[in-house]
């Protein structure tokens, strides 16, 4: 059986995880798979800016970056309960589809098969959300690069939508209970649905275990080579800089 | 000489577009475009802000525009087509 790499690289700076994506992607170790956790953070997305989407003044304990991917911002709260992935893998059109809505469609199913593991109502919503009783658990945002294509993506175990809602750019004094109670019914997370906390050890474990199903793969634990490495460190002072986060 | 600037917000089946547009004698003198869309190659976005300036502010002409850069530097937005970038300027242009 076929053997993809794996990383976990546990809880993460939001900044040096965005430049090890970007040198895994634009490196040439073979497909793999990894996990992160985002410490306290907002990631956006490459087409957003910053201060039109965010009230900067409530951001001030926020580590802030951009990604090389399209799509709206990835907030993680100091709860630290989101199972962030990636996938780099070489487009081939049979495991990794050259059609967009297709290759988001079959990672996507990755994390449906791990929420129909927990025995949830889970569905793909094109063209890259997770749903869950049609309410969104998981954002998934792809780019590609010479033939192949990064994907990342969160499964949110727990989310705090007030503290969403205080550092986004809307006016806050008026209808704050009625927005709450509007983001609580469009999105939703794993806790909520479960009604219980489960370990995220184990939740990353079913993950796992679904993809290398989906894939009909082995996923073998490694790390960056040196040569990832070394093309993290070129790009650390890009997600550093407030020329590329503040653009 | 008139210079007016304002948000057009439009949304898409791929994502929210946000524009601010300056015109100047019915040209487009500054125009700033984002939001939480896909488009790829991500980089050839940049011309379209670039490209859209100076041209007259009118619809057929931005749209016309935009579809040209699409078809230059084979852009893809899946769920966003240049018709719905137009339509986010043309809201900032209050049109």
């Amino acid at each position: 059986m076929e053997e993809w790499r794996f990383i976990d690289f546990g809880l993460v700076d939001i900044r040096d995880m965005m430049a090890m994506d970007e040198a895994i992607l634009k490196s040439d170790e073979g497909n793999t798979f990894f996990f992160w956790t985002p410490k306290k953070s907002i990631i956006l997305g490459f087409f957003q800016k910053a201060e039109v989407e965010l009230d900067l003044s409530q951001c001030k304990d926020y580590t802030i970056t951009r990604r090389i991917s399209g799509g709206g911002i990835a907030f993680s709260d100091d709860r630290c309960r989101q199972v962030n992935y990636g996938v780099v893998g070489t487009i081939d059109n049979a495991l990794f589809p050259m059609d967009i809505t297709g290759s988001y469609k079959q990672i996507c199913g990755v994390l449906i098969d791990t929420l129909i593991h927990y025995k949830l109502n889970a569905a793909f919503r094109p063209i890259n959300d997770v749903v869950v009783d049609n309410k969104k658990i998981s954002g998934n945002a792809q780019t590609r690069w010479e033939g192949k294509l990064l994907q990342n993506g969160t499964l949110l175990l727990d989310f705090d939508i007030e503290e969403m809602l205080r550092i986004s750019n809307i006016p806050k004094e008026k209808f704050m209970d009625k927005k709450i109670a509007s983001v609580r019914e469009g999105l939703t997370w794993l806790d909520r649905e479960l009604g219980e906390q489960r370990d995220m050890e184990e939740i990353k474990n079913v993950m796992k275990k679904k993809f290398e199903e989906r894939f009909s793969i082995r996923l073998k634990s490694g790390s960056l080579s040196g040569k990832e490495t070394k093309l993290t460190e070129i790009l650390l002072p890009k997600y550093y800089s407030d020329e590329w986060v503040y653009r | 000489m008139e210079i007016k600037t304002s948000q057009g917000i439009h949304k898409s089946k791929g994502g929210l577009i946000r524009s601010f547009v300056a015109t100047e004698n019915g040209r487009i003198k500054e125009i700033s475009i984002s939001g939480d869309f896909f488009l790829f190659p991500e980089e050839a976005f940049f011309k379209i802000a670039g490209e859209l300036k100076g041209i007259e502010a009118k619809r057929e002409d931005i749209e016309h525009k935009i579809e040209e850069i699409y078809i230059r530097e084979n852009i893809q937005s899946p769920g966003t087509s240049p018709a719905d970038f137009t339509e986010s300027i043309m809201k900032a242009l209050g049109v």
